[in-house]
């Protein structure tokens, strides 16, 4: 019996398994399903009573897998729990990011302004399209760390906010 | 027929012309920048030539660099595929200077099209249905008042070079027109450099239908009927589908004549794309003409089994259509997604990164036009389109839930796609009932829960299979999930034979 951890939406995920066959018996909480490795990557299953193939892969500390038309991403409980992706990933509502390198077109706040979750603040260009980017929570702008035409990184905050308690 | 044909594109629509040219038993030339090195197109060609670095401007924009590579490798014509140089009539200007067959319309009716205030003055000549409004530009802002006036409010300003959204104002009442009329201006000034607007009514609530038409230099034209591109968010469609629910044989042959009607007014040679508003009251009206192949021509080539691309290359040759518009007909119904590199669940937001897996559906009536594979990065570069699932079926409820199986079975893992939102799309009762319009997505998208948390468990039971039938995987590993970075060839390719196959031994 072997057991696993991982991490899915800041919650952490015990697992146990042993092999039966071919296949994996992989316990989690009270339910217990069989994996059937089939192919590099591709595994078969059961989704309320049909066999699907499911896909697996991963990358540094991440595992991506893909369920029907779902992928989820489960970490590695030793890294940060998010995926080591960006400080976007890392659920700070209070620090706006870029989704990914850019040129800011437009900042749509200024110092002092509220603004509510899922408001563009920013929009920012990048693989040819303009790409609103949304506040995550309701709170007040307390900075704003570029100008319009900046380029800009995923690592660097654009919009600060005072959050709403 | 030509001897060698540049494909001055890259990603799905490169690989897509390449393939045409093998059918038609002409070898191919990709070219490509720094950052596709290792881009499927690059590879799929017979040969490739490397045109610069990454920015469009210095590579697939760069006109000399693109005659320089066909002179180069002995290439007679160059097919543009859509995007990039495919609707600039410098491109087909500076191959008739050297020699070499541009596969597309002439430039003549690429600026026809590209300007619409003169192709609406044109198609009204024509006698072909238009949105009620201005019939040229003007910059009297009276002349602006009297046109909305006579249309009806709402109405809508557009630029004449418009696209993409830019220098578009809905105006719903009289006072607010003067405001928008200059709005419009000086944002079509900033995006096309040319601040001419015209109004037209505004359609709400519209299907989008497109009919593709084909002609050829001996005066044949034909339509191969319609598409319906109704779902669409931000103005880029990305599901698309014929037979579209709203036409009747009759309304079908009427729009279709016109299409046809629109291609010879304008002296058109090569495979064009008519796009029509279709109101719902069942009126039509012309939008504007697409000089290129476009991006859902596959659903098409469904139903009515004709190879676009090749035929347009043959046409491009200067050889007659291969049928008749009576050798034309629709077989059952056909539906494309489009895979863009996108975040579904976060505003389409592009996602870039390492196609850490990536495996097609197949079967019966099932194709994928794509331009990515395993272990290619998606940067940000270029347009975030990675490929194209395109389902035929005999019925359009079978062809929808044909579709869903197809995504589900089409997995992308490391860069993030729209599929569980498409699957969304296809199920909504709206979509199912063919109550598709150009607001669906706003309409009934907006409060989408995509909530793929409901597979939580599954996925880590999952992991911990993948993580236990690793390669190298510590068999008493209590966490730490046993990864092997650069697992050999020796660990992963199973049992095989030299001169044998597996089966045959099993």
């Amino acid at each position: 019996m072997q057991k696993h951890e991982f991490v899915f939406d800041g919650e952490i995920i015990d697992t146990s398994a042993e092999k039966v066959g071919e296949a994996y018996r992989v316990q989690v909480g009270d339910k217990s399903f069989d994996i059937r490795p089939v192919a590099p990557g591709l595994f078969a299953t059961f989704v309320d009573g049909r066999k699907v193939i499911v896909a697996s892969a991963r990358d540094h500390d991440t595992t991506y897998v893909g369920i029907e038309a779902a992928v989820l991403e489960l970490s590695d409980p030793s890294s940060d729990g998010f995926g080591g992706g960006a400080g976007d990933q890392a659920g700070e509502k209070d620090k706006i990011y870029a989704p990914m390198p850019g040129k800011i077109v437009k900042l749509m706040v200024a110092v002092g302004d509220t603004v509510a979750e899922k408001q563009h603040v920013v929009i920012v260009e990048a693989m040819k399209m303009e790409n609103p980017v949304l506040a995550k929570a309701n709170g007040t702008v307390k900075a704003i760390n570029f100008a319009e035409g900046d380029q800009v990184d995923t690592d660097h905050p654009i919009v600060e906010l005072e959050l709403d308690e | 027929m030509f001897k060698k044909i540049l494909v001055a594109n890259r990603s799905e629509i490169a690989v897509r012309v390449m393939n045409a040219c093998r059918v038609l038993g002409i070898p191919s030339v990709a070219v490509y920048s720094d950052a596709d090195e290792n881009a499927k197109h690059r590879h799929y060609a017979d040969e490739a030539v490397h045109i610069g670095p990454p920015p469009p401007r210095e590579s697939y924009l760069d006109i000399d660099k693109i005659i320089a590579a066909a002179k180069e490798t002995g290439c007679d014509a160059i097919h543009p595929g859509y995007g990039f140089l495919a609707e600039n009539p410098l491109l087909p200007r500076r191959c008739a200077a050297e020699g070499i067959a541009f596969i597309g319309p002439s430039p003549e009716a690429m600026n026809l099209m590209g300007n619409k205030v003169e192709s609406r003055i044109k198609m009204t000549e024509a006698g072909i249905p238009l949105v009620p409004g201005m019939k040229s530009s003007s910059k009297d802002p009276a002349v602006f008042r009297k046109a909305a006036d006579k249309a009806g409010y709402p109405v809508m300003i557009k630029a004449a070079a418009g696209g993409g959204g830019k220098g578009m104002r809905i105006v719903h009442k009289a006072d607010e027109l003067d405001a928008a009329l200059e709005a419009a201006q000086r944002e079509a000034l900033n995006a096309f450099n040319d601040d001419t607007v015209y109004l037209e009514k505004y359609i709400a609530s519209p299907r989008h239908i497109e009919f593709q038409v084909i002609a050829d230099s001996h005066g044949n034209a034909v339509h191969l009927f319609e598409r319906e591109c109704s779902i669409q968010r931000r103005h880029q469609k990305i599901i698309e589908e014929t037979p579209s629910v709203a036409l009747t044989p009759e309304l079908r042959a009427r729009m279709g004549a016109d299409a046809v009607k629109v291609a010879q007014a304008a002296d058109y040679v090569n495979a064009g794309t008519v796009e029509f508003l279709f109101d719902p009251d069942g009126n039509y009206y012309f939008l504007e003409m697409n000089t290129r192949i476009q991006v859902e021509h596959p659903i098409t080539e469904m139903v009515t089994g004709i190879d676009l691309v090749v035929e347009q290359i043959r046409v491009a040759a200067g050889l007659p259509l291969s049928f008749t518009q009576e050798q034309l007909n629709q077989r059952g119904h056909a539906i494309e997604c489009r895979l863009y590199a996108e975040d579904g669940d976060n505003n389409f937001m592009p996602s870039t990164g390492k196609i850490l897996h990536y495996s097609e559906p197949s079967g019966p009536g099932i194709r994928v036009d794509s331009g990515v594979m395993q272990g290619g990065q998606i940067t940000i570069d270029y347009d975030p389109i990675m490929a194209k699932l395109i389902v035929h079926a005999p019925d359009r409820a079978t062809c929808i839930n044909k579709t869903i199986d197809a995504i589900h079975d089409y997995k992308i893992l490391g860069v993030k796609t729209s599929r569980d939102f498409m699957v969304d799309v296809l199920r909504h009762p709206d979509f199912v009932h063919g109550n598709t319009f150009t607001d669906f997505i706003e309409k009934h998208m907006g409060d989408r829960d995509s909530n793929p948390a409901k597979y939580r468990d599954l996925a880590a039971a999952v992991a911990t299979a993948a993580a236990m039938s690793a390669p190298g995987a510590v068999s008493s590993a209590s966490s730490g999930n046993g990864v092997v970075d650069g697992a050999t060839p020796w660990q992963t390719i199973g049992p095989w034979q030299i001169g044998d196959s597996i089966s045959a031994k099993a």
